[in-house]
């Protein structure tokens, strides 16, 4: 069933409100969550959303742990049962003295007691304030307290919403700060659905651009994206968490911009000698060896299947594998021309997401898109799109351009106690959209 | 027909969008229509820049100019995005970027099976279609009679009836029907009750679990909505609010003050207190008038019902002034 916990799945492990994506590559594979190591024995077969709870092994001060199969997270503020409450904090004198353990009391505490809801009442009873606080602060710790000791997590299947928040979270500049709001508007605005060529130069956001784009294409559709990258490999990380099954992925052409634009304008060279080259040793010779190779290639009258091959590298500075010398040419070379022969037909879009000044890159790129088709660009700060503006709007080349730029808010929604919480994530860049004219 | 596939050129039947100095207009592509008296007469738009033949769109290709007595426009073939801008209105509508955020809340994905209401006047509808065709199903209802039926005919004109099923039904009352029950992946609610429909949505959502959304505009239908789903045990309930801004973009000339000869002497007398010259910019100027509320957004995932927690306590916490019912307040643990 698709809807178990495989190996070799990528899934999401959530504790509180916490997420994190981890390749489940082996039964017993390790995550580290936060200080704790916890082993992942048993979670394979399971379904989805499932809920397992940590269970420390021997000394729990390492802070190492195995997992079991829970009914349910059982929430502090269910198991821990408070019978008085202050009505108003008028008493509540906040001197550090009120809790009448000590630091040691409370380390000992911790590793004695074999549950969380424990070593929270013992602090509540050993309180002398908690019973003053009114009924909405003592919610209000008691949900500070499960987030610290919070001992279950549950597992997710993820997808393109949770893996958008959890890159956003954890390092937006690794993915140009593209919040989730300008994402989705990034699949809209270019209409990507089941059917078409799309046309994405990425170059910074972990493949997360891709991942979105290839998600709204679909399985089993007719849709194909040209995901063009400058590195010598693509940045995949989403890419591949989204599980997608291998018939999608391979509607995702990923090639190298300088290669495949050198495909599309100049063809493949038909010059049969080997490759020359001698193994170089400098590290960033790479491009200059792909160069090389690739024009002394001969064009493969057929194009042959060849799809094995190690990718799951989520940085551009990875090698090229080294190319088999003899007839077997590496997967680039086939993606090139299959990219060179989809950008033949036209595209029904273009999405730019990069770092680079996106000038030129819109100036050469929009050639391939058919009239009246659109095109979206994101970059996170305002100015190099502002420049962009008003060349196209000089050329007339485009309509209903537009910049843009979004806000998001995030509620607490609790009874009496709503309100925007306290932090936004404020930075989420500009988007450049219009459509190409003939 | 032109909302279904790509096309390269203008066909009888289509919907073109005109695209005139940064305004849209949606044209229905017929060479002839009906006018008051109910003759058959030409079909003539009239624009700001004069008036337009629609006959001559037929064969036109999409993206190409269209010449005007007074200038000239572009054809584009219409997305779900112009047509929000574009269609005429019958409800209040929802826009671009929160439909955006829907979709991508609701997990959908070409496949998926989607639950709708109301449809209003169908400007999410077309989104959601365009999402989950071609293996997927939009099933949207509409208490009023009336515009159910118009967006029915419109699906049908737009070629993407396939894909929906718009049916007139009270679903606060009456729930989406049995046989929904159990089908759908995701439910998107935009009515005035939406916490009244979560019973419903916990039918109508497979086995395996799917997520839901609600957009109400006042906050106090978000509370409601909440603690209704909370008591059914959805989980990763949140609440959040996008909006949009478009900068404009121009290029300014401004002066240049230069107050650094004051240092010296200077031989120059009397010396003239002005601007002694410009610089350029392109500058993005915020509007000053752009939407600053549309509605909130309430997502939740109903996990499986192996996972869903069971209810412990009810959730209500009331901010009481006696301290009297305090004891009452606190008994509710089972
Ligand atoms: C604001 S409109 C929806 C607009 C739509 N989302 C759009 O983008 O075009 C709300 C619709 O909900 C319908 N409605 C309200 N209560 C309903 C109910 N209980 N069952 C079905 N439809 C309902 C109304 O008739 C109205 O057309």
């Amino acid at each position: 069933m698709a809807n178990e916990i495989k190996i070799g799945d990528y899934i999401v492990i959530q504790k509180h409100n916490y997420k994190k994506l981890h390749k489940f590559n082996k039964s017993d594979s390790t995550i580290n969550l936060g200080k704790d190591t916890i082993n992942l024995e048993g979670l394979a077969g399971c379904p989805y959303f499932s809920v397992f709870k940590l269970i420390p092994k021997s000394n729990k001060k390492k802070r190492e742990f195995t997992v079991e199969l829970a009914e349910e997270a059982v929430k502090l503020t269910d198991e821990i049962d408070i019978k008085v409450s202050g009505n108003d904090n008028r008493n509540i004198l906040d001197d550090g003295r009120s809790q009448k353990l000590s630091a040691a009391d409370i380390e000992t505490l911790k590793t004695d007691s074999n549950k969380a809801s424990d070593i929270v009442e013992t602090l509540i009873s050993n309180s002398n304030t908690f019973h003053n606080k009114t009924e909405f602060s003592q919610d209000k710790y008691l949900r500070k307290k499960e987030k610290k000791y919070f001992e279950y997590f549950q597992v997710l299947k993820p997808n393109l919403r949770i893996i958008s928040e959890i890159m956003y979270k954890l390092e937006p500049n690794k993915i140009q700060n593209l919040r989730i709001d300008t994402l989705s508007q990034i699949i809209t605005m270019v209409n990507i659905h089941c059917e078409g060529n799309h046309l994405l130069y990425d170059s910074g956001s972990n493949g997360l651009v891709a991942a979105a784009l290839l998600s709204a294409i679909g399985e089993n559709t007719t849709g194909k994206l040209v995901h063009m990258h400058p590195g010598n490999m693509s940045q995949k990380q989403a890419l591949l968490a989204m599980n997608f099954p291998e018939e999608q992925l391979a509607r995702c052409v990923s090639v190298n911009v300088y290669s495949a634009l050198r495909q599309f304008y100049q063809g493949c060279d038909t010059n049969n000698s080997a490759p020359q080259e001698e193994k170089t040793e400098g590290t960033e010779e790479t491009s200059m060896k792909r160069k090389h190779e690739e024009t002394s290639e001969e064009c493969p009258s057929k194009k042959s299947k060849q799809d094995n091959e190690n990718e799951p590298s989520e940085n551009d500075n990875t090698n090229v594998p080294d190319p088999p010398r003899e007839n077997k040419k590496p997967k680039w070379h086939f993606d090139n021309i299959a990219a060179s022969e989809i950008l033949q037909n036209k595209m029904d879009s273009l999405v730019i997401a990069c770092k680079e000044d996106p000038q030129n890159i819109f100036n050469e790129l929009v050639s391939f898109v058919k009239p009246g088709r659109p095109f979206v660009i994101y970059y996170n700060v305002a100015e190099p799109l502002q420049q962009l503006y008003m060349q196209l709007k000089m050329q007339s080349n485009v309509a209903a351009l537009k910049l843009t730029c979004n806000w998001m808010r995030n509620y607490q929604v609790l009874p009496d106690r709503t309100h925007p919480e306290v932090t936004m994530n404020a930075s989420s860049g500009f988007l450049l959209s219009g459509y190409v004219l003939k | 027909m032109s909302f279904r596939n790509y096309k390269d050129k203008i066909e009888e039947g289509d919907t073109a969008i005109l695209y005139l100095s940064n305004n849209l207009y949606a044209i229905d592509v017929r060479p002839e229509m009906k006018n008051k008296k109910g003759e058959i007469v030409e079909n003539v738009y009239q624009t700001p820049f004069g008036a337009l033949k629609v006959r001559t769109l037929i064969g036109a290709n999409y993206g190409s100019r269209v010449e005007l007595s007074k200038g000239w426009g572009h054809v584009i073939q219409p997305t779900p995005e112009l047509w929000s801008l574009t269609l005429p209105h019958r409800t209040q509508i929802i826009y671009t970027p929160d439909i955006s955020m829907i979709l991508l809340q609701l997990d959908l994905v070409p496949g998926s099976i989607v639950i709708e209401a109301g449809t209003g006047s169908g400007s999410l509808t077309h989104a959601l279609i365009r999402r989950v065709r071609p293996h997927g199903h939009v099933y949207t209802f509409d208490f009023h009679e009336h515009r159910s039926k118009v967006a029915q005919e419109e699906f049908q004109e737009h070629g993407i009836a396939d894909f929906v099923t718009a049916k007139h039904r009270d679903v606060l009352a009456d729930g989406f029907g049995e046989e929904l029950n159990g089908k759908a992946d995701a439910v998107f609610l935009d009515l005035p009750s939406p916490w009244i429909g979560v019973p419903h949505v916990l039918n109508a959502i497979k086995n395996q679990g799917g997520r839901f959304c609600s957009f109400s505009p006042c906050i106090e239908q978000v509370q409601r909505t909440c603690l209704a789903l909370q008591d059914h045990g959805f989980q990763e309930i949140s609440t959040m609010e996008v909006l949009q801004t478009e900068i404009k973009i121009t290029r300014r000339t401004i002066p240049v003050r230069d107050l650094s000869f004051l240092k010296q002497k200077s031989s120059v007398s009397p010396v003239e207190e002005k601007p002694s010259s410009d610089t350029n910019y392109v500058v993005g100027t915020w509007p000053q008038s752009t939407p600053g509320h549309t509605g909130y957004l309430t997502v939740a995932t109903l996990p499986p019902p192996y996972a869903r927690s069971k209810p412990k306590k009810t959730t209500k916490v009331e901010n009481d002034e006696k301290s009297t019912e305090n004891g009452d307040k606190m008994a509710v643990d089972e």
